[in-house]
């Protein structure tokens, strides 16, 4: 094993990578195959499971800070008690007022408030969960395909249910078919209308829930695995990791070049988890705001 | 030729989503550079074309992202 060339531990390491990486039953870490039973807990969803009690918890404590500084302000008519108090209630109210002002702008001033909900927790869920599985073992709810799916069938089901009953089953469907054709003679209406309909009946009902869950689980897994990959070179190259290892120069180099390339990595990761956790939410926004307004286009 | 097969697979792999990573890398690159431009001649506006620079980043990437998971499905 000392005289080994340590890249030929890569593929061993990739293995475990992967592993590591599977949905699993949260107790056991070296179970094997595909976890079928519902019931099982796996470790996604203990880490789901852990940023929703943590989004939860901050927003509890955040509203009940709120209100005593809301009661004190209106028994002494003081305004400055309604200041944020600190910089964590101060973080937490930008983000709402973030998440406000992007559902008035996307959806509409009249539209727009009810949905702050939903797209508020969209965005804290998938964010506080990205952040999560950042953390050495963690994991992010959107890392495994079923979290991804499952959240991008909400979006699917709020957009279209929104859509039926804003426009009304005929006239939903019937704004797929853009306003240009259907004011043309009967027979590009049915030729073009029927072509166009099924192109964009697939483009909505189809692949944009496919591609909302797809690009947060891409992203994630992949940005999972590239870290995991450099994680694994540094455990390769410095004989600390791989006892059987004998340390030389070019070794302890390659490592270091490698821990390098895991601190930018893993900056980029961070970004991109607050990046994929906007994009769902201001993707699900704008397809709200289509089936509002289906009948206008 | 059965030796060959898991080295092929691994280039038919890469392949794919290398080739995917083409066009959407192209039409991300094209709308970046033209928000920029955007943003320069109307700084004000900043903020605006920002959020339609992702959502446009987000529709251009689908396709590269569908070749990333044609790559795991091989």
């Amino acid at each position: 094993m000392s005289t080994a060339n340590p890249l030929e531990l890569l593929p061993g390491k990739i293995e475990e990578l992967v592993h590591e990486l599977a949905v699993l039953p949260y107790d056991d870490m070296h179970y094997s195959g595909a976890v079928t039973d519902p019931t099982v807990l796996t470790n996604y969803v203990v880490w789901g499971l852990a940023s929703l009690v943590a989004v939860m918890l901050a927003f509890i404590l955040v509203a009940n800070r709120e209100r005593k500084q809301m009661r004190l302000a209106t028994e002494t008519g003081d305004a400055t008690a309604l200041a944020p108090a600190g910089r964590f209630v101060g973080m937490i109210e930008a983000g709402v007022e973030f998440i406000r002002g992007m559902a008035t702008d996307v959806i509409g001033a009249k539209d727009g408030p009810r949905f702050v909900p939903l797209l508020g927790t969209f965005f804290f869920m998938i964010l506080t969960s990205n952040f999560f599985g950042l953390f050495p073992a963690g994991k992010a709810w959107g890392g495994a395909f079923g979290g991804a799916v499952a959240l991008a069938l909400i979006s699917w089901l709020v957009f279209v249910w929104v859509g039926f009953a804003k426009n009304g089953a005929f006239g939903y469907l019937k704004s797929l078919i853009p306003a240009g054709v259907r004011e043309m003679n009967v027979f590009a209406r049915v030729g073009l209308g029927s072509f166009l309909f099924l192109l964009e009946f697939i483009s909505t009902f189809l692949i944009r829930p496919l591609t909302l869950s797809v690009r947060l689980f891409a992203n994630l897994y992949a940005g999972h695995v590239i870290l995991g990959v450099f994680t694994a070179f540094i455990a390769l190259f410095w004989p600390v990791f791989e006892p059987g290892l004998k340390a030389t120069v070019g070794g302890v180099g390659a490592g270091l070049v490698a821990l390098v390339f895991l601190v930018i990595m893993y900056a980029f990761e961070v970004f991109v988890a607050i990046i994929q956790a906007y994009v769902f939410t201001i993707l699900t926004a704008v397809y709200i705001q289509s089936s509002v307004h289906a009948s206008e286009h | 030729m059965e030796a060959l097969v898991p080295g092929l697979t691994a280039i038919g792999k890469s392949l794919a989503y290398g080739l995917a990573a083409i066009g959407s890398s192209i039409g991300i690159g094209v709308i970046g550079g033209k928000t920029v431009e955007a943003m320069a001649r109307q700084p004000e506006m900043a903020g605006k074309l920002q959020t339609t620079m992702f959502i446009a980043i987000a529709f251009t990437e689908a396709l590269a992202l569908l070749g990333f998971v044609l790559t795991f499905l091989l």
